[in-house]
Parts: structure tokens; C-alpha cells; sequence
């Protein structure tokens, strides 16, 4: 029994560029993934925002409305709803000038029980240094 | 961790790589990323040749940009795809590109 | 030998990015290694069969053929991103297959090296 960590590193802007919801509809499908693998491993997701990736996760996002395309937040509240570890970089957030309140930090309204969590940037690295691999959208 | 970095990108890039820390960070310049090697503005080399004593460059990309390995900076060895093939899997744990 | 996935997202043709996994897949294979090569986004380009070969437009579907003779090589496309651009199953290169994005994570699992390379 094996379970492999990989980080999915966010530092693309939304929608211009389908990157960063790739890395997120990829760590999802970290909930289907049993299928291929043998009984008792796992693979394990880890979800960071950083530089200008965290502004995929604002809340208020239009994108459904305006152009028929799931937003980032839902995606960002799908991930929580799974329970996917999901953190913010702290620098990036404040370097923004950012509050908690302008993000995505629960789905809640979901009915999800995870939070994400803003971190600084040495503990996405620690994340990092203990994935298997890196991925990097 | 020993973490390699597939630089892709010279004028595009964001601070992804000035804030990464690892205990051996390699930088391999390839695609656009050759040009940290090989072009200097107003008289300056590139920043990125500070960021790490293991610096490559991969020779394929440099010559498809009209470089020779004798314009590159003296402190980037220039690699083949081989090589490079050797580094993921003898030199590096991860490898990302940016 | 070992397992190296590569995860490209990246356009054909209108990038290079794509080409640069190819030949580095060529180099591994060469090697004696094994390699995954999972399309996805605008990369699903690449499981397209018919593809010409003009001059001036760098050509990948022969060198993914010749890499699939190695027999060290499988080339595995998203479906849904695939066929979100209009790609379907009978449009697919022979050879290449379509799968759901969790076969790129298991793929992930049991590789030595991974590189994802991410689109443009």
C-alpha cells in the first residue's frame, strides 16, 4: 500500500489560459484515480496558490453567467467539498492587498467541511519538498 | 529535496523562480529560457545566473536561436537531450518547468 | 530502466513545447526508458490522425508513430478535453488513446520522474 503526493502549483491567472483550471479538474480526478491503481494506494493531492495565482481564488466570479464556462471558484469549492488540501500563498495575498473575506476559503454553501488555509510561502515549499512530483500550471 | 527547473520562458517570467529553495537547485535553460544564457541588455547578463551554480543549457535550442555555444556565459554547460535525460533521472528528484 | 511521464498541455504546432516533449521522449526511449505521454488541453491536438507535413510547420505525428513501434512509448489523450475541441474517437491516430484525467495521475503514481509541462 503506497500513497504518492503531488502538488499542483497555481501561479497562472484564470481563464484567459485554461492552466489553472486544468490543474484543478486534474487534482479532482485524484477522487477517481483508485481505479487504476492497486488496493490500498492512493494518490494524494495538494492544491497551493501562489503569485499571481491566487487571484483564481476571489470570490464573485461571473464566468458561468458571461461565458457558460464553470468558474475557478466553483472549481476551488468542488476541490474543498472533496476535501483536497488547498492553500494560498500569504505573500502573494498580501501583496495584493487582499483580505480573507475577498476569498474563496470554504464551500460551505456546499455543504464542504474543508477550509483552504493562507500560508506562507516557506510552507507551500515544505509541501513541495514532501510531494512525490510537481506540477507546476 | 534536489529539484531541477525546465526555464522555458526569458522576457515572461514571474518570480517563481527567485522565491523556489532547494538543498541542490539545478536551472536548465531550454525553449525561450536559452536566452538567459546567451543575451545580455545594455551590457547586463540575466539574473537567472545567480539563482543556482548548476546551470545548463540545452544545445538544440540555443543553435535554433542562432546562438553558439561559444557565446554562451562560461558558467552554463551546455547539454543534449541525452544529458538532459541523464539529469531527470540521476541529478534531480522533481523537475518542474516554468 | 525507469518510468518518466511527461504531461503536455500545449498547442501543436503553434508552439514548440510539444516538440521538445517528443524528443525528449525520443532521448529517454533511446535510453532504454519507458515513457507516458499524456495530452491534454490544447495538446490533444497531437492524437489527431491525418496531420501533413509541410515545411515550414514542425511535424510530430511520424516521430509519435516511431515512438509507439518502440514499443517503450504510450501516448494517452484527455477525452474530454479532446473532444470539448471536436476530436472524436475516429479522428484519434492509431495507437493513441483517451483516457479520463485520472489515468495521468496514476500514470504520475508510478513514474520515477514526472514532468508536466503546462500549456501555451
Amino acid at each position: 500500500m503506497a500513497t504518492k503526493k503531488l502538488a499542483f502549483i497555481v501561479k497562472s491567472l484564470p481563464y484567459k489560459t485554461e492552466a489553472s483550471r486544468l490543474a484543478l479538474t486534474h487534482a479532482i480526478a485524484s477522487q477517481t484515480v483508485e481505479i487504476y491503481l492497486e488496493d490500498g494506494d492512493m494518490v494524494e493531492p495538494v492544491l497551493a496558490f501562489m503569485g499571481d495565482g491566487v487571484l483564481n481564488c476571489l470570490k464573485n466570479q461571473k464566468a458561468m453567467t458571461l461565458y457558460g464556462v464553470t468558474s475557478l471558484e466553483q472549481h476551488i469549492k468542488n476541490s474543498l467539498l472533496l476535501d483536497l488540501k488547498v492553500m494560498i500563498c500569504k505573500e502573494d495575498v498580501e501583496r495584493f492587498g487582499l483580505s480573507e473575506d475577498a476569498l474563496i476559503m470554504d464551500a460551505e454553501d456546499i455543504g464542504g467541511e474543508t477550509n483552504a488555509n493562507i500560508a506562507p510561502f516557506n510552507e507551500i515549499m515544505k509541501e513541495m519538498d514532501s510531494s512525490d512530483h510537481l506540477l507546476f500550471f | 529535496m534536489k529539484l531541477g527547473v525546465l526555464v522555458s520562458d526569458f522576457r515572461n517570467m514571474d518570480d517563481t523562480l527567485s522565491r523556489l529553495k532547494a538543498d541542490k537547485l539545478g536551472v536548465i535553460l531550454v525553449s525561450n529560457g536559452v536566452y538567459h544564457a546567451a543575451a545580455k541588455e545594455g551590457g547586463k547578463k540575466s539574473w537567472v545566473l545567480e539563482k543556482s551554480p548548476h546551470l545548463y543549457v540545452l544545445s538544440e535550442d540555443l543553435q535554433s536561436r542562432g546562438f553558439s555555444e561559444a557565446e554562451i556565459d562560461t558558467r552554463v554547460k551546455s547539454i543534449t537531450y541525452s544529458d538532459l535525460v541523464d539529469l531527470i533521472f540521476n541529478e534531480y528528484e522533481k523537475i518542474i518547468w516554468i | 530502466m525507469a518510468k518518466l511521464t511527461i504531461g503536455v498541455f500545449s498547442s501543436l504546432v503553434g508552439s514548440l513545447s510539444l516538440d521538445f516533449a517528443v524528443k525528449l521522449s525520443e532521448a529517454a526511449v533511446k535510453k532504454g526508458h519507458s515513457v507516458d505521454f499524456w495530452l491534454s488541453g490544447n495538446a490533444t491536438m497531437l492524437s489527431l490522425k491525418g496531420q501533413r507535413t509541410f515545411k515550414d510547420y514542425s511535424a510530430l505525428q511520424k516521430p509519435v508513430q516511431e515512438l509507439l513501434a518502440t514499443g517503450k512509448f504510450q501516448i494517452t489523450a484527455c477525452e474530454a478535453c479532446a473532444e470539448a475541441r471536436g476530436y472524436h474517437k475516429e479522428d484519434t491516430m492509431e495507437g493513441c488513446k483517451r483516457q479520463s484525467m485520472d489515468w495521468y495521475l496514476a500514470s504520475s503514481f508510478s513514474a520515477d520522474r514526472v514532468v508536466h509541462i503546462g500549456g501555451d
